[in-house]
């Protein structure tokens, strides 16, 4: 017997089934109980002592690192096997993932969100009111009297029994006046409503008017946190101005605007609280002052996210709506 | 108020550029609306500047009152118009009789004018540079006197006045047909220039009619007068008829001018239209002339308002170059005295403001807030506009004004609906009461757009009547869904939303609050079969339901839609979580399938069964419902996944098979429900 030849037979048997099934079967037929080399090693009594003890030693020894390659054999056609399972079980990984698609906030409600954080992080609380007012909040206790010119800048809606859509948030600040003594920081964001309607005018809009009232609450303390706020939220590079204006609730009244393309943009109104506003609410106005602020989201949602339309706003189509992700 | 450039420099020396002069204007407060190069074949190169004044400076619509502004910024001096008094050759037949609310009243007689004649080419074009149209000398030289010096004229035909002129209010359903032959009829709180058969004027607003001139005019009775503000205020825009002369006398005509301007204009007139005067008449009644005010200004408190550490000597110096002359002063306050053109100056903080225009806005400090730490509420309702968000809504905003027609839909009874008296548009008229009109027809709009998947939300406040004629005003959230549920998706099943997928919505954003539960109901405008309220406790906190077709017709839609609205406040939550220790016990599960009438909701069964599957039930899950093969008709089959668990021990089978065993006995009992095996 070739041990020799025969370990090269049975080693190539086993290193090249092709499949499982074949490396089992060549695998009985070598090394299975009746296989060849068992055959062959219990054939061994026959021989003379001398050679029996080189042959078996050979055969142990094929047998030994036929095991082996059985293993190494085996462990490489089940890699090949689970690799191929893999490989049927692959995914387009490039098909959006099954989700539900988020939706979006209306592009005013998260300028607002913006805007309110801002004061927030500043120590403002958020304060809301009715969006029906009376003549007086709206008007009468914001130094507003009947008839005065001013009014004409307040284009107003009237309900039943001298009710009216509030022209500003600033009723807002009275009633707090009112309820809360100084020291106070509040915001009011929502919705407002002007009898007015064109490119540049919605019958209804909204603002975010602010209220400090507390010591050393001083014309440059205000300067400083509008500045401190469009830088927030236009970017520090944002070039602005303080211009006097006029509002029957302020005194010194201005108004900011900020570099825009190549001109100047109006987009605030602020002042120093009225006296006559302090003291209709009930502030003493020798030991208090405050100043107050308003602006228009739409405005600042038009120049942030470039909308050119300020009526867009209020057709809630949802090619526009789904842009503000 | 809009002027030639060379024309203002006849007022003040001006060495700066337009340009710098308009943004001196602009950082005066006088802002600076259109400025346009011109080209003038009588003064050469000259500019167009309109200014977009605020209400409080009525002084400044005029060249006077804006030379005064930049004369004080530049430490210059007022130049006025050349007034040379004209001889008077005859006698006025006409006498004034004043009022308190027109206190001075300056007239002049002149005879012999020809009104034929033209105005001349300088008066004309600057008319035209102001955007004033030319008439006839007469009317062109009082226009041009008032774009002057701000004092508005008029002039009567005096061959047409009857008798003398009294300024007195009109009496109730008086009429005047006003120079531009508009009828009025006035009441008792018009202030009229009559003669001694009817008004001939509406004061300081518009002339008369009959009494106005035209080219056969031979005889003019010239008016300078000063009205005051509140009587002028309001009028105008009452009759619809703002006009240069309310614009002035509303916001304030200096008081003590009145001479002044009809001089000028005299000089004017005499130059180039000729004619005989009367000497000028003035009629007044001293006691109602208003007096320059005087103004008390402490120091200190210009600093404190401002931020600023301004001088005493500073500060009077500002105030003086404003013509706020210091009257009295002590060491901390000083006393300035108003001039009488300033309407707009009455307490101490309009004379800060002055202050820091002159000083510049730009030019004062800027200063930080103070820290504060406050305590952060979720006021705007972020957590569920977000929640919403990540579900697949969109936000809108929609018009608080509804058509009638929509209102009516959702609140059949007219008397509960609020009206706008005077809406922008008649489809604007009512103030929403529900969110459900203004979703649908964004939804409406949106299909016609082609986008025709829609899920979106709205947070506001709807309208009602409430009690001894007061408006109910709630903020609500609102939700609609309708199309194909995740159209986006390419794994999606093509199916309608329905209006469980809605329900399922808003049950996870309610899972923050407390408990709440939702009963079959019925709502005019929704599916009867399909509609359910929502409670917190025993209170209705909002519905949820499937819009009726007939009023989905009314918006052209054609596909299924769901639609919520609850109170906003019913989603606020406070956290409230404590932890509770659970069992590491063996959990005993068994599903249990139940024949019931359809006509019995579920949520009775899963009570009954959460109430008598005894202390252990840790949890019960409905998991399939079923109709159809298999099922006798008129019933449904609820699957239910039940749960038990002990925190000290393993339950045994039997206990369970006890537990079901009088489950089933009770249900079977109570509502007929078989155990379905």
């Amino acid at each position: 017997m070739n041990i020799s030849s025969l370990s090269k037979k049975s080693k190539s048997k086993l290193q090249k089934a092709k499949d499982l099934r074949a490396l089992e079967s060549s695998y009985t037929d070598l090394l299975g109980k009746n296989g060849e080399i068992n055959l062959l090693l219990k054939s061994l009594g026959k021989l003379p002592q001398e050679k029996r003890k080189n042959s078996g030693k050979a055969l142990n020894e094929l047998k030994s690192s036929l095991e082996a390659i059985f293993q190494s054999r085996r462990n490489h056609l089940k890699e090949k096997i689970f690799s191929e399972e893999l490989k049927r079980d692959s995914l387009d990984v490039t098909l959006p993932g099954r989700t539900r698609e988020s939706g979006t906030l209306h592009p005013v409600t998260s300028t607002i969100i913006e805007i309110s954080n801002f004061f927030v992080s500043m120590g403002f609380d958020i304060r809301s009111g009715p969006e029906a007012e009376s003549e007086y909040y709206n008007f009468e206790a914001l130094n507003i009297p009947e008839d005065h010119p001013a009014k004409d800048m307040h284009d107003t809606f009237y309900l039943d029994n001298g009710v009216l859509l509030r022209t500003h948030t600033s009723p807002v600040q009275i009633r707090t006046m009112e309820k809360q003594d100084p020291p106070i920081r509040i915001i009011s964001p929502g919705r407002v409503y002007r009898k007015d309607s064109d490119l540049t005018h919605t019958p209804m809009f909204h603002m975010i008017e602010g209220l400090v009232l507390e010591e050393n609450a001083s014309f440059s303390v205000l300067k400083g946190m509008l500045k401190d706020f469009i830088n927030d939220f236009f970017g520090n590079q944002t070039e602005l101005r303080f211009r006097p204006s006029y509002f029957p609730f302020t005194e010194p009244s201005a108004e900011v605007d900020i570099k825009w393309k190549k001109g100047w943009l109006e987009i605030l109104g602020c002042g120093m609280v009225h006296p006559n506003v302090l003291e209709m609410s009930g502030i003493n106005s020798k030991k208090y002052s405050g100043f107050a602020f308003g602006l228009g989201p739409e405005r600042m949602a038009m120049l942030k996210y470039n909308i050119p339309d300020l009526r867009s706003f209020f057709e809630n189509d949802l090619r526009f709506l789904k842009q503000f992700k | 108020m809009q002027f030639s450039r060379n024309w203002l420099k006849e007022f003040v020396d001006l060495n700066i550029s337009d340009e710098e002069l308009c943004d001196q204007l602009t950082m005066l407060g006088l802002e600076v609306d259109n400025y346009k190069n011109y080209h003038s074949k009588l003064t050469g190169k000259d500019a167009i500047i309109k200014l977009d004044l605020t209400p409080n400076r009525g002084d400044c619509y005029s060249l006077l009152g804006v030379a005064r502004e930049i004369a004080a910024l530049n430490n210059l001096t007022v130049k006025f118009p050349k007034i040379k008094k004209v001889n008077s050759s005859v006698k006025s037949p006409i006498k004034v009789t004043v009022c308190d609310e027109a206190p001075r009243y300056v007239g002049r007689y002149l005879t012999g004018v020809n009104l034929k004649k033209k105005t001349s080419p300088l008066i004309k074009e600057r008319l035209k540079l102001s955007d004033i149209k030319v008439i006839d000398p007469i009317v062109d030289i009082t226009n041009y006197v008032l774009l002057e010096l701000g004092q508005p004229l008029h002039a009567f035909d005096a061959n047409k006045i009857e008798g003398n002129l009294e300024v007195r209010f009109a009496k109730e359903r008086e009429k005047i047909t006003l120079l531009d032959e508009n009828k009025l009829k006035l009441d008792k709180n018009c202030l009229v220039i009559a003669d001694e058969s009817k008004p001939v004027a509406l004061a300081g607003i518009m002339g008369g009619f009959e009494t106005g001139i035209s080219s056969k005019t031979l005889s003019i009775y010239l008016e300078s007068a000063f009205f005051k503000p509140e009587v002028i205020r309001g009028r105008a825009r009452k009759f619809s008829l703002q006009t240069d002369a309310s614009t002035r006398f509303e916001r304030g005509v200096d008081f003590e001018l009145q001479t002044l301007a009809i001089e000028r204009a005299s000089l004017l007139i005499h130059e180039s239209i000729g004619g005989e005067f009367s000497p000028v008449q003035e009629f007044s009644k001293r006691s109602s002339i208003p007096k320059n005010k005087d103004i008390a200004l402490n120091f200190k408190n210009v600093n404190k308002i401002l931020g600023t550490e301004f001088s005493k000597p500073f500060i009077r110096r500002n105030l003086k170059s404003l013509g706020l002359v210091n009257s009295q002063s002590t060491g901390e306050s000083i006393k300035v005295k108003v001039p009488s053109w300033r309407f707009d100056l009455k307490i101490e903080a309009d004379l800060i403001e002055e202050i820091a225009r002159l000083v510049g806005y730009n030019n004062l400090p800027h200063r930080p807030l103070s820290k504060k730490i406050n305590n952060p509420v979720d006021s705007l309702h972020n957590s569920v506009r977000n929640s919403f968000k990540f579900m697949g809504y969109n936000e809108v905003i929609t018009y608080s004004f509804i058509d009638e027609s929509f209102a009516e839909l959702v609140e059949p009874k007219k008397g509960q609906l609020i009206f706008v008296n005077n809406p922008i548009s008649e489809n604007m008229n009512i103030m929403r009461p529900s969110l459900l009109p203004g979703l649908l027809d964004t939804l409406s709009y949106n299909l016609n757009q082609g986008n025709e998947n829609l899920k979106i939300f709205e947070i506001g406040t709807v309208f009602q009547k409430g009690k001894n004629h007061k408006i109910n005003q709630k903020e609500l959230i609102g939700g609609l869904i309708s199309g194909i549920k995740d159209k986006d998706n390419w794994s999606s099943s093509n199916e309608p939303m329905d209006f469980f997928d809605l329900k399922g919505d808003l049950e996870n954003v309610l899972s923050n609050s407390s408990k709440y539960n939702f009963k079959k109901t019925e709502i005019p405008y929704l599916h009867p079969g399909k509609t359910a309220l929502l409670l917190k406790g025993e209170s209705v906190i909002g519905y949820i339901g499937s819009v009726k077709p007939k009023l989905l017709d009314k918006f052209d839609i054609e596909q299924e839609v769901n639609f919520f609205e609850i109170s906003i406040d019913a989603t606020s939550s406070k956290s409230n979580i404590k932890f509770e220790k659970f069992s590491r016990f063996p959990f005993a599960q068994r599903d249990l399938s139940f024949i019931v009438d359809e006509d019995i909701a579920s949520s009775v069964i899963t009570d009954s069964i959460a109430s008598r599957a005894g202390d252990k039930l840790k949890e019960i899950k409905l998991f399939d419902v079923y109709k159809g093969k298999g099922i006798p008709k008129g019933k449904t089959s609820l699957t239910y996944a039940l749960g038990w668990q002990a925190s000290n021990r393993t339950l045994k089978d039997k206990e369970i098979d006890e537990i079901i065993e009088k489950l089933v006995a009770f249900l079977s009992k109570k509502f007929n429900a078989k155990l379905r095996s």
